[in-house]
């Protein structure tokens, strides 16, 4: 861990702090120029019974007759603490709502990506040296097969195979492990997929370096030869699709909860659009906005651990000498 | 691999009478390799004794590295090797992976071609190394590491510890190519298969990893299977050789049978090609230049260097790439300069272009001031500038056709009509001695030799009057080089070209140069005519960059293992 480095790290840090605020301006001001106003609605909901006095009282303690920058500074300044303002729906604290159904939804994250983790680096262990008469080409066709299934239809299918068929689990106790597990695995399939593509050429890459052939003439078993040569390099590349993939991951939980019917971030916000509960669909996007650039923050900061070739400081005076100075570049300023 | 070869095999072995002479190693018999329908090596054979060394030879394509791979058995998946590899009596070609694992790295060794490609770049030197020294089934870890740093003291490395902990992109291609022969022969292999092991080095440096396998060789009684396409390399360091053509043996015998007096007119041409052997071989051409340098040293030079300084700043560390450079080049004559990597030579190269601002000094072409320039002007310089890059396989764009490659030049100029244009480029082909029948094909469908002129007609096409060869022929073999430079010789004589030839291969340089700077550390040590430089060296740098020429004489020729049979059946 070099001074080099830590500039590098620190500088990436700052740059994901100013997209994650940047993110929430940008929610929030979209959120603000919609048409329809959910908060008057709700206020002259004659059920509700409020004079228009009362109303305008109310919008002025809670600071919405306010210029939308001081608005948004108000709620960015809550929101930093952890205050997420009041469901409009509930009227309990977005902080509480989200913390209920958080836990959830991380056991099944996590664990989907595991699987995710662990299918993609079999299927392309399986595709470098598994015979060709053994079905590899099967294998290499399984990645476009996981992401032309949609995943509600992969998490029916299982539903009905391993839940109603064979009684492994049951619908109505989403929680247990085994439903857990199910649902992991209809969200993990199509991010292995993702991951599985990408490893797999790079796989094919590596392997035809003259240093695997150069490492299998020093006597490696294939097993060592595919965790120690092949799989590091390979994995460099598959570090920026898992920082997207995990996107997938918060798009995928909404749609794989509601087919398991699990509680979740993924329930909660199909209640909170149905009923235009804004102060939850700000929190949710803005932390969703947060996880991800969190994620792209440590692929980044991995990488250069990862491939010690990656150099930290941007423009060098010095330029190295022929065999790493691009051709292109020279004949074709020559050129021009 | 075919079953009836195995069971031919197995016959053989049980009625093979006792060999009267010690059994050979390795040998190879009836070796074919067939990529698909096509057969790339036909019916090889050959044997290499114990503690001796055999070189294969002949151009790219020759099936030479085939062979090698086909012995290591490492070839692709598409490969398909029939006939006999038996190495140790035992036959090799039809066991299966998990029989021959074993014999990989403990018994047969390896040294790639491409040091830079042949090392994980994501892992440290010291991690590999491991792996070839747990061949040597030694539990402690920490002896390991003894046995690994000793192995990298041994083979010329200092500072061992620094290499173990490094990364492959930290070290020089002549410390990885150490590196490589050190975790080869760390497990002591009977038998070390080097294919082209000095291709991508300098010749200095080529020199001292040809001496320390020459030396490893006798030291730990290794036999050599060295594969190249230098017969000077060859001749210098192999007991025997077997020349190919095709993937069919052409000649086969002891060395100095077959390089003195070469049987075949194949070898005959390959050894025609080496540059060391025949300095005069473009007298003729070149004398058209020598009439311009005398008649030219009065005259205003064509390219005039003064005092060039240019220095980069690393980690804070200022390093001096270029130090009072100074050279003036007649028109119609070639300037050469020489020196090893990291000499300056790709400084000054990149200085002349304008592509990057000296220090101080000043540089001029065709009387036009390159320093100080705006890149709009630089423009105006490269119509009477050009370049040839080293490398043919990643300098021209693979989308392209060669007709677009060539014409790009015209086309960013904006000079003459479609028509004019068109003319221009197949006169400029034709210069370089490729038909109309190129136009429409890419680059991927040409051979190293025919990209390479391609780029060079691509230069030429802006007809300028100077043209600067960076390393031209570096990539190329032998054979292929020799017509690069009879073409850029008749391209001079016939059109007054200047050239700026930058290389480190002293022996071409003595072919087609007129005068030489050569350069070591940013400075020019020494310079001269050709005359001067070869015929009378004054630096000692000079002088041991003239040493390392592989002559074809010395080395294996006089090594003391003749006891054993001649390897080759011829």
């Amino acid at each position: 861990m070099n001074s080099a480095y830590l500039a590098y790290a620190a500088k990436r840090l700052a740059q994901a702090l100013v997209v994650s605020v940047l993110a929430y301006i940008l929610t929030f001001v979209v959120v603000s120029i919609l048409p329809g106003d959910p908060i008057t609605n709700v206020l002259r909901d004659p059920q509700n019974g409020f004079t228009e006095d009362e109303i305008k009282a109310i919008i002025a303690a809670q600071g919405l007759d306010q210029p939308i920058p001081v608005q948004l500074w108000t709620s960015l300044s809550h929101f930093v603490t952890g205050d997420f303002g009041l469901s409009m729906r509930s009227s309990r604290p977005v902080a509480t709502l989200i913390a209920e159904v958080l836990p959830s939804t991380l056991t099944l994250a996590s664990a989907a990506f595991a699987i995710a983790l662990l299918l993609a680096v079999t299927i392309g262990y399986g595709t470098q040296f598994l015979p060709k008469r053994l079905g590899q080409g099967l294998l290499r066709g399984l990645p476009s097969l996981f992401l032309s299934v949609p995943n509600f239809v992969i998490g029916l299918i299982l539903i009905h195979v391993f839940g109603f068929q064979l009684g492994l689990f049951r619908v109505i106790e989403p929680n247990s492990f085994w439903a857990t597990l199910f649902a992991s695995i209809a969200l993990g399939i199509p991010i292995s997929a993702r991951i599985a593509e990408v490893l797999i050429a790079n796989l094919d890459k590596e392997s035809e370096q003259e240093y695997a052939a150069v490492a299998r003439g020093r006597g490696l078993t294939q097993m060592r030869l595919f965790a120690r040569h092949l799989l590091k390099p390979s994995s460099l590349p598959v570090v920026t699709v898992i920082a997207l993939a995990i996107g997938e991951l918060l798009g995928g939980s909404l749609i794989t909860e509601t087919v398991f019917g699990r509680t979740g971030i993924g329930s909660l916000v199909q209640r909170s659009v149905s009923t235009q509960d804004l102060p939850v669909l700000q929190a949710v996007v803005s932390l969703a906005a947060l996880v991800f650039v969190i994620v792209n923050l440590l692929a980044d900061l991995g990488y250069p651990l990862l491939d010690p070739r990656v150099k930290l400081i941007g423009d060098r005076k010095y330029r190295p000498t022929t065999a790493d100075d691009s051709p292109a570049t020279v004949t074709a300023a020559v050129t021009s | 691999m075919a079953p009836q070869d195995g069971l031919t095999a197995n016959i053989f072995k049980r009625t093979a009478p006792v060999p009267l002479r010690p059994l050979p190693l390795l040998r190879v018999d009836g070796l074919s390799v067939s990529y698909g329908p096509h057969e790339v090596v036909t019916n090889v054979r050959f044997d290499l004794g114990r503690g001796e060394s055999l070189a294969l030879i002949g151009e790219s394509g020759s099936g030479k590295s085939t062979i090698a791979r086909a012995v290591l058995r490492l070839l692709p998946s598409s490969g398909r090797a029939t006939g006999r590899v038996a190495f140790d009596g035992q036959e090799v070609l039809d066991i299966s992976e998990r029989g021959f694992r074993p014999l990989r790295g403990r018994a047969i060794g390896f040294v790639p071609q491409d040091p830079a490609n042949s090392l994980n770049p994501v892992r440290t030197i010291g991690a590999q190394a491991d792996e070839a020294a747990a061949l040597l089934d030694e539990p402690d870890r920490a002896i390991r590491k003894q046995l690994i740093l000793e192995t990298f003291a041994e083979v010329g490395l200092d500072n061992p510890q620094r290499i173990y902990d490094s990364y492959p992109h930290h070290l020089s291609g002549g410390m990885l190519q150490r590196v490589l022969i050190g975790l080869a022969i760390l497990p002591r292999p009977a038998l070390l298969v080097a294919d082209e092991p000095t291709s991508a080095l300098d010749v200095t440096i080529q020199k001292r990893i040809l001496d320390l396998l020459t030396r490893l060789q006798h030291d730990l009684k290794i036999s050599l299977l060295l594969i190249t396409h230098d017969l000077a390399i060859a001749a210098e360091r192999a007991n025997s050789l077997v020349v190919l053509k095709d993937g069919v043996i052409q000649e086969a015998g002891r060395t100095a049978a077959v390089f003195s007096s070469p049987a075949s007119a194949y070898t005959r041409k390959l050894r025609a090609d080496v540059p060391a052997l025949n300095p005069d071989r473009y007298a003729a051409l070149r004398d058209v230049g020598l009439r311009a340098l005398k008649t030219g040293e009065a005259a205003t030079p064509k390219i005039a260097v003064n005092a060039v300084t240019k220095t980069f700043t690393v980690d804070g560390k200022t390093l001096t790439a270029a130090s009072d450079v100074s050279f003036a080049v007649p028109a119609g004559t070639t300037h050469a300069l020489v020196g090893e990597s990291g000499s300056g030579k790709t400084t000054a190269v990149r200085l002349l272009l304008g592509l990057e601002q000296p220090d101080s000094g000043t540089i001029s072409v065709a009387g036009e001031e390159i320093t100080g320039r705006s890149p709009e002007a630089l423009r105006s310089a490269w119509r009477h500038l050009q370049l040839v890059y080293q490398n043919p396989f990643t300098s021209l764009d693979p989308t392209w056709t060669i007709e677009q490659l060539v014409r790009e030049p015209l086309d960013r100029f904006g000079i003459g009509t479609r028509k004019e244009r068109g003319e221009r480029v197949r006169e400029a082909l034709a210069d370089v001695g490729l038909g109309e029948h190129f136009l429409a094909r890419k680059p991927a469908a040409l051979s190293g030799g025919q990209r390479q002129r391609v780029a060079i007609a691509r230069a030429l096409v802006l007809k300028p009057d100077v043209i600067v060869l960076d390393e031209p022929t570096s990539a190329l073999d032998v054979s292929v080089q020799a017509g690069i430079v009879e073409v850029l010789l008749s391209l001079q004589a016939n059109l007054d070209l200047t050239y700026v030839f930058v290389s480190h291969d002293l022996a071409l340089v003595r072919q087609l140069a007129h005068t030489v700077s050569v350069m070591h550390r940013g400075r020019i040590v020494e310079h001269g005519t050709v005359a001067d430089i070869f015929d009378n060296p004054q630096q000692p740098y000079t002088r041991s960059l003239l040493a390392s020429i592989p002559s074809g004489v010395t080395g294996a020729a006089a090594a003391p293992h003749r006891q054993f049979r001649a390897a080759a059946d011829a």
